[in-house]
């Protein structure tokens, strides 16, 4: 790989000043309790079960809840379980030979170590004796004190470990060597350094051909020590276009106002809680919630670059549906994705869905959803309240 | 005219028909490539050829339909009679038929992209339509083959016959082109209120002259809203007030689309306390509305 950093005169990076599909500044619109209460707020409006024919899980004031998710950080690992420290107390969650870990890789549990953070996706275990997992739900039930009033009736086990995950998307700002500063659009965000790992160069170059200041990253690998990723897997193809030459919005006639299909990626939870359950929007309304970074270069409506989607505002519910898996959950709109407004990509985890990233969940929102983090996105359908 | 006329006109049409196909694809893939600055942009099948042949490839395509379009021209008539148009017709049959095989090896490996073959509006990933289109063509650039020099039609029916064929063809190739639905979406109508941006000022006139805020106004303690938010076609407003002694929240509910737009509202009490930290939609009952009784039915939707 050449080294062809964008620099200015000062040898200082040069920051683009139109980067026409990022997130605007979003603080000063107030705390985030603001955004919650508008459920409260919406509620008092549309508190009418027959309310234009519409599902009233829209207009819920239940908090979204992952019963199948544990985030946090590993504080022991043994051959037959694992413990999660979280802000609410440890969890203990069996290992069974069926438990798939992936740290960087699909690895053995044991390549955990404590101090890992992690996300898991668990299923509850009902305890008969003599059934396979039987020995380690027990055995992971009798160590939680917690778990020890229905202990004796079901066990987390886990199904997957994601371990020092991470991904980087947005557009390339420099290279050296192996190693990219990549602007991920968000504001108030410093640009992620991204190293690729040696033995993925070439894996990740066949999706990723155009490594040069100016296109588009997208890649998934752990997270070192230093805060660097180190990238071993490619979460899409590389569009084609430069980030500040997106194409063309498609025309509003596409948008019929019923579901809507594309694909479901993910992010890291940066300022978010770790356990959130939301999702990041491309289509936030600019004239309530900060309009986009624009600037000279920025060419034509900013509302988005691919799809057509409404405009909501942080704190809007959406219903999100896994259609590979046929989940779904209603969850909060709780960040600007910047991610979903760059890329104009497909999602081919099952069948090819339409060109538009329509919902950028937190990590636990797509682990719950029945998405694998490694696979970096899948087919959704995302219908909206209104 | 017997069967045997009317084909060699329908061999005679290919000609023309082809070379507008052909100049039209290269002009249409030169205008996304300008509009992306990047000459292999949005070209779906040059993504199966190494980074370094991708341009080169996208170059050669577009330069060899233009050229094999203008050639088709040129050698129509008299001038390049022979070997010549043999050679550009040929030619013709050659592009079409990798083109079938390109684009069936596309939909296996990459089935997720458009075949680029009109610029941006053929990203409708390649199915069996896409490949049966170009099959189609291969075969009228076969039967081009030894079509000789072409001159105008001499007689009302012939210039009848030949309509016919061309529409007839036309018609057939519409059936079989994902792009005619995509330019379709593009002429369509206008924005629906969901996607179309509307000021927060011309809101705030269509909540002020509803009757909802009418019936309200004598509650609130202030006309300065402090939350503003939208939801598709709705955009919610949130005032201070009083009501029967207690900090109220009066919010309004504004459908965003011509004068006479519905509006609804509702009362929280103000002390309803928000969640502790962002993770959304929690911990509110019911029971914590006081009023919500002001859905305004006669000019409500539906």
């Amino acid at each position: 790989m050449t080294s062809r950093g964008s620099q200015s005169h000062g040898g200082q990076v040069r920051r683009k000043a139109h980067v026409c599909a990022g997130c605007a500044e979003l603080a000063d619109s107030g705390p985030s309790a603001r955004y919650a209460r508008r459920a409260l707020l919406r509620a008092a409006v549309f508190d009418n079960p027959v309310f234009d024919g519409r599902e009233q899980e829209f207009w819920s004031t239940q908090r979204p809840t992952a019963p199948s998710v544990v985030t946090g950080v590993l504080t022991e690992v043994t051959p037959r379980a694992i413990v999660v420290a979280r802000p609410e107390g440890e969890q203990f969650v069996a290992l069974s030979p069926s438990t798939v870990t992936w740290l960087g890789a699909k690895v053995s549990p044991s390549a955990l170590r404590p101090g890992d953070p992690v996300i898991v996706r668990r299923r509850t275990h009902r305890l008969v004796p003599g059934e396979p997992g039987h020995d380690e739900a027990a055995a992971a039930n009798a160590a939680n004190a917690a778990n020890a009033a229905v202990g004796a009736a079901a066990a987390s086990i886990a199904e997957r470990i994601w371990a020092r995950i991470g991904r980087v998307a947005g557009e390339i700002l420099q290279v050296r060597g192996a190693e990219l500063l990549v602007d991920t659009g968000q504001h108030g965000r410093e640009p992620e350094r991204v190293v690729i790992a040696e033995a993925s160069l070439r894996h990740v170059q066949v999706r990723f051909p155009r490594l040069t200041p100016g296109y588009l990253i997208d890649v998934i690998g752990t997270r070192r020590g230093d805060g660097r990723l180190l990238a071993v897997t490619p979460a899409t193809a590389q569009p084609p276009y430069l980030a500040a030459h997106p194409p063309a919005p498609p025309p509003s006639g596409g948008y019929d106002g019923g579901p809507i299909s594309g694909s479901a990626v993910w992010h890291e939870p940066g300022d978010e809680p770790a356990d959130l359950l939301g999702l990041g929007y491309a289509a936030l309304d600019p004239e309530t919630e900060g309009e986009p970074r624009s600037g000279p270069g920025a060419a034509g409506d900013p509302h988005e670059p691919c799809a057509r989607l409404p405009y909501l505002s942080l704190g809007s519910a959406v219903r999100v549906s896994n259609d590979c898996s046929e989940r779904a959950a209603v969850l909060p709109v709780t960040s600007c994705s910047a991610s979903a407004r760059q890329f104009c990509d497909r999602c081919v985890k099952c069948g090819t869905s339409p060109r538009a990233r329509i919902a950028d969940l937190t990590m636990a929102a797509f682990v719950e959803l029945g998405g694998n983090l490694e696979d970096g996105c899948f087919n959704a359908t995302l219908t909206l309240a209104g | 005219m017997d069967a045997s006329g009317v084909l060699a006109i329908a061999r005679e049409v290919q000609i023309p028909l082809l070379a507008v196909l052909l100049i039209g694809g290269c002009a249409a893939k030169a205008r996304r490539a300008l509009g992306a600055r990047s000459i292999d942009a949005g070209i779906g099948p040059t993504g199966m050829f190494p980074f370094r042949l991708q341009r080169p490839v996208a170059i050669a395509t577009c330069l060899s339909e233009f050229g094999l379009g203008a050639g088709l021209l040129v050698t129509a008539g008299s001038l390049g009679a022979g070997g010549p148009a043999l050679a550009v017709r040929a030619a013709t049959v050659l592009l079409f038929g990798t083109a079938v095989a390109v684009l069936a090896d596309l939909r296996s490996r990459r089935p997720d992209v458009g075949c680029g073959c009109f610029g941006e509006v053929s990203s409708t990933p390649v199915d069996w339509r896409t490949i049966t289109r170009a099959a189609l063509l291969g075969l009228a650039a076969v039967a081009s083959i030894g079509v000789p020099p072409l001159r105008m039609p001499g007689s009302l029916t012939r210039s009848g016959v030949v309509l016919a064929v061309t529409v007839a063809e036309l018609a057939l190739l519409a059936v079989l082109s994902p792009e005619i639905g995509e330019l379709m979406v593009r002429l369509g109508r206008a924005d629906p209120c969901e996607l179309r941006r509307v000021p927060v000022a011309r809101t705030l006139d269509t909540l002020w002259a509803s009757t909802a805020w009418r019936r309200y106004q004598r509650y609130l303690i202030s006309t300065t809203p402090t939350d503003v938010w939208r939801e598709g076609c709705w955009r919610f407003a949130v005032f201070p007030g009083i009501l029967s002694s207690r900090r109220v929240e009066v919010v309004f509910a504004v459908y965003m689309a011509g004068r006479h737009a519905p509006v609804r509202a509702g009362v929280i009490d103000i002390d309803t306390s928000p969640p502790s930290r962002y993770s959304s939609l929690t911990v509110y009952r019911k029971s914590t509305i006081l009023k919500n009784k002001i859905n305004i039915l006669s000019n409500g939707p539906g």
